[in-house]
């Protein structure tokens, strides 16, 4: 792996993102307001598939993902460039695997709503309360995502950054 | 700025200060409240400017609260974060700034509140201007609050 870190070192996305003063602060900025857009978007859809908000037709649950699916977007991008300035500091600290995991078990768990839960609710009325697997699946969407957000925001302060 | 000193001396300015889990405690506190209490006011006001327009104004009226409890969580976490730097924040313009920022953010969702509980009584079921105009402005106070909260980290660089 120190490989694949010793050339990321060399990049221009790596002078990009250490070369100016500016550049790691705004990509914190961007970073902040996906996270804000996709835990907002995410709170809303998944409380409904929970079973809350009934009041929202689950089809109307659906003009949200775009805008987590953008807003994640943004985060996996400026994510990416933050590990290109830093390779070895994220590497070596075990709260950012802990996010990466969780960020993976996200994404599994989004595989499993849209295969197996996302048909079942194309069947239900608007207002129809949802089905066990829905909640369980909301209720993990916000569990895994709040704990990306926890270990993104301890990864300077849990572990040491290996270099 | 004997007061600010003070609040610095405290017991809970130590504990944020010193202690190995209080500074990282709150902080993720504070992270967690903004992403409830920001997000959800950013999706109310692109409600109310058009975007997702099957969620019914009724819904969004349910949703606020939940924003509140992002706030309060944020007003403590805040305060503790605070009280441990209290002389360096009272001073710091991009602080200041930011504070300001996440009142007049605050002060728009809590306008928009009482709107949302007159939304049946809409001409043509669509927010009147001035309901428009609150939420484009929340927008960009919220985006703005970010920023500047985030740049509060970086005071030396700028001032």
């Amino acid at each position: 792996m120190h490989h694949l870190y010793d050339w990321m070192l060399t990049t221009w996305l790596n002078k990009l993102v250490l070369g100016y003063p500016w550049s790691w602060p705004t990509l914190e900025s961007l970073h902040f307001l996906g996270l804000c857009v996709l835990m907002g978007a995410l709170l809303v859809m998944d409380l409904r598939l929970i079973g809350f908000q009934r009041t929202i037709p689950l089809k109307a649950v659906h003009s949200l993902m775009p805008w987590a699916i953008a807003a994640f977007a943004i985060n996996l991008i400026t994510g990416v460039c933050f590990f290109f300035g830093d390779p070895y500091n994220y590497s070596g600290n075990w709260s950012f695997w802990a996010k990466m995991i969780l960020v993976v078990a996200a994404g599994f768990n989004f595989l499993l709503y849209f295969f197996a839960v996302e048909p079942k609710l194309l069947r239900l009325g608007p207002h129809d309360p949802t089905p066990g697997l829905a909640k369980v699946v909301g209720v993990l969407s916000l569990t895994f995502w709040f704990g990306v957000l926890a270990f993104g925001r301890l990864l300077p302060y849990l572990g040491t950054g290996g270099g | 700025m004997a007061f600010f000193a003070w609040l610095e001396a405290s017991k809970l300015a130590e504990w944020v200060r010193m202690s190995s889990e209080g500074y990282p405690t709150v902080i993720t506190l504070h992270a967690i409240g903004m992403a409830i209490m920001v997000g959800l006011c950013v999706i109310v006001d692109l409600r109310l400017l058009g975007r997702f327009d099957g969620i019914p104004y009724e819904a969004l009226q349910k949703l606020l609260p939940v924003a509140w409890v992002g706030f309060l969580i944020n007003t403590l976490s805040g305060s503790g974060l605070f009280v441990a730097q209290a002389t360096m924040f009272a001073t710091d313009l991009m602080f200041i700034a930011k504070i300001l920022l996440v009142f007049a953010g605050a002060a728009t969702a809590g306008i928009l509140q009482p709107e949302l509980a007159k939304a049946s009584t809409w001409p043509g079921g669509k927010p009147p201007p001035r309901v428009r105009n609150i939420a484009a402005i929340g927008i960009v106070f919220w985006l703005c609050a970010i920023v500047t909260g985030r740049l509060t980290a970086y005071i030396m660089i700028f001032i």
